[in-house]
């Protein structure tokens, strides 16, 4: 599903990303840590088309087809989601109107009829349930006044209504309390399928006791420097980043913060 | 004398005789003593400090014919599908600045309150219209040209008490050019009275012509005017407004602008807080684009204490789009435990737009809680690059944004119709 080779990218004059190799298949979830400043969430936006980043070298191939020449509405409407670290709030901006905007940009990509307003709301409240949201966010401005909680929540929320073919799920799990990483991770959880893939972008192991990966990088200096399954999660938790950074990879030791 | 104010001395002399109440003494020395402030000040320039960034060099220039005359026949359907309330029961249609009581629908009014054209009012009745309109007139050269020509308008009266929920339309239409219109409005609420009002300006020409109004507004005790005034006028034209509003205790003054276009808009407006316990919200929005002008000139004259004043102008500027904003705010020395509170926002659109804003506070008193804030930005890119990654175009994510800044100014209206019929005008007519 994504071909990621030998990425570079920089953010204003400064390198980020030096040389990211990475293969996801259809069904897989990827989890990929590393400490403050690694170029975790450079990766994220790079993917989603961001442009405050710029690609210097390298190709990123999505179901076989250039995703660095496409627009940002164009990735999202071929099936990228971007769940972001810091939601933006939109004053002025319905809930409920973005989501069913969203949702029927993407199905006209499709080819698909729009949803009228009683199956589109039918849709969304199954939905809420599953993100215990209350309905009357729905009516409330993006993200306006929610708390860090709820934010994250809506995220999963968008996804659960768009049904992306490749999430990314940038520190999802920062400013969560265990009650509200349960929800989430249990949304996350619920959208797993054969032909979806995620990716998860954190700093720490706890979302991975949550959510399962098959898969977990490790990004250290804008590379991955060490590739592994769930049990190398665990080892980061125990030993630190300094762990894999003394491993002669140059870049300076990171403690992750408890 | 220069060429212009000779122009406008000749208009004078030959439209006197067919404006109302000419036979009335009054009235004709009333008029003179507005021509003589005009000629005496002569057309604002940029010299004047009111006038800074507004240049009315090309209006002075045109030689506009002040005449009234009887406009072509219309139909109200055609006027109907631009009206702001197009189910409104009571309103008064004015078109190239002649009643037209075949398009109005003064419908049924509650006993107590009335609405109708000044020309219907006789000579003796139509001298307090003096008293209501004086100090607006005295507020501007315009607004003393405005006293002179004065030849139609609306006005409202509610006596003690008496309640109107439904909104009162007020329609001015220009459908020929190369003409001054000098329009008043006239809105007195007797004690613990309400109703709303809403003017509606309409230019349906594309030729240069001017508006030229002046509003008074009195408010006794208790009570409340909910007053929106909509400028959708044509391409060329200019409109300029001088509106005096007078509080009372514990009235409640809703002032509700939105500039929407025409070549170069400037409003003076003014309330003054002459007894303890009222409150003014003065509202605006305004859009340029292209080589339009917006001025808004505010000013709120704290003149007694435990008053308050609540005041939001917005504006969104595109193409080669101008705008000013000056906002004073006096509050007199024994006016203690004002609340006053003033923002100004606005978005850039393009790197020619340009916009001119000025708080001004004079604060004289020291017991008083007053704020005041302006900002230009441009579009959030984080809040484009959200919408834009949830698979909505840029262009769709960038209307969005602009509405929901725009939108934003309507959601402070509490009639429920109003506010969802001004909702669905500035959806209607973005043009950006």
């Amino acid at each position: 599903m994504l071909i990621i080779k030998d990425l570079h990218a920089s953010v204003g004059d400064k390198p980020i990303l030096n040389g990211i190799n990475l293969e996801i298949k259809a069904g897989e979830i990827h989890a990929i840590m590393g400490p403050n400043g690694s170029g975790k969430s450079t990766l994220s936006n790079v993917l989603a088309g961001r442009e405050n980043a710029t690609v210097t070298s390298g190709s990123v191939l999505y179901q076989g087809k250039d995703l660095l020449a496409l627009a940002i509405e164009e990735r999202a409407r071929q099936g990228i989601f971007l769940a972001f670290q810091y939601p933006v709030e939109i004053p002025g901006v319905g809930n409920v109107y973005l989501l069913k905007a969203a949702l029927n940009a993407q199905r006209k990509h499709r080819g698909l009829p729009e949803l009228d307003a009683l199956d589109f709301l039918a849709l969304v409240k199954d939905k809420m349930k599953l993100m215990e949201m209350n309905e009357s966010m729905l009516y409330r401005s993006v993200n306006e006044g929610f708390s860090g909680g709820e934010k994250k929540r809506n995220e999963i929320l968008q996804m659960a209504v768009l049904e992306p073919k490749l999430a990314i799920l940038d520190e999802t799990d920062s400013g969560l309390d265990i009650d509200a990483l349960k929800i989430v991770a249990n949304g996350v959880n619920s959208l797993r399928a054969e032909d979806r893939a995620m990716i998860l972008v954190t700093h720490y192991q706890r979302l991975l006791d949550y959510i399962k990966p098959d898969f977990v990088h490790v990004l250290v200096g804008g590379k991955i420097v060490r590739s592994g399954g769930p049990e190398l999660a665990h080892e980061l938790e125990k030993q630190g980043y300094a762990w894999i950074s003394d491993e002669g990879t140059g870049v300076a030791e990171v403690q992750p913060k408890s | 004398m220069s060429a212009a104010i000779q122009h406008y001395q000749s208009e004078f002399e030959r439209v006197a005789p067919l404006l109302p109440w000419r036979d009335s003494a009054p009235w004709h020395a009333w008029r003179q003593s507005g021509w003589s402030r005009f000629a005496e000040q002569g057309f604002p320039s940029t010299r004047h400090e009111e006038w800074k960034y507004t240049s009315v060099a090309v209006l002075e220039k045109l030689a506009l014919s002040c005449t009234p005359v009887v406009p072509e026949t219309m139909a109200w359907a055609l006027l109907k599908e631009k009206s702001v309330l197009p189910d409104a029961s009571h309103r008064l249609v004015f078109v190239d600045g002649v009643y037209q009581p075949k398009l109005s629908s003064v419908g049924e009014l509650p006993s107590g309150l009335r609405m109708g054209a000044i020309s219907d009012q006789s000579a003796r009745d139509s001298i307090r219209l003096q008293g209501l309109l004086e100090q607006a007139q005295r507020r501007t050269p315009f607004a003393a040209l405005n006293a002179a020509f004065m030849t139609e308008g609306a006005w409202v009266t509610a006596d003690v008490g008496v309640h109107l929920d439904e909104p009162l339309l007020i329609m001015y239409v220009a459908t020929k050019g190369r003409r001054a219109m000098h329009v008043v409005n006239a809105y007195e609420a007797a004690a613990e009275s309400t109703f709303a009002v809403v003017e509606q300006y309409l230019g349906m020409t594309d030729e240069p012509y001017l508006v030229n109004e002046v509003t008074g507004v009195t408010l006794e005790q208790g009570a409340k005017i909910t007053h929106v005034k909509i400028q959708q006028e044509g391409p060329r034209s200019y409109h300029i407004a001088a509106l005096q509003a007078l509080q009372k205790r514990e009235s409640r003054f809703d002032s509700h602008s939105f500039a929407l276009s025409g070549a170069l808009g400037r409003n003076d407006i003014e309330s003054a807080l002459v007894e303890p316990g009222a409150a003014v919200s003065m509202r605006g929005l305004y859009r340029v684009a292209g080589r339009e002008l917006q001025d808004f000139h505010t000013t709120i004259r704290h003149d007694s204490p435990d008053c308050s004043s609540d005041e939001c102008f917005k504006g969104v500027l595109n193409d080669s789009g101008r705008a000013v904003f000056n906002g004073k705010i006096r509050v007199a020395p024994d006016a203690q435990h004002t609340i006053s509170q003033q923002t100004n926002h606005n978005l850039l659109l393009s790197d020619q737009a340009e916009v001119d804003t000025k708080p001004q506070l004079e604060i004289f008193a020291d017991d008083v809680k007053c704020s005041h804030g302006a900002t230009v930005g441009q579009l959030d890119e984080e809040q484009w690059f959200y919408l834009r990654s949830r698979g909505l175009s840029s262009e769709h994510a960038r209307t969005l944004l602009i509405e929901a800044f725009a939108l934003d100014i309507v959601t402070g209206i509490e009639h429920p119709v109003l506010r969802s019929a001004l909702e669905s005008l500035l959806r209607s007519t973005a043009h950006v």
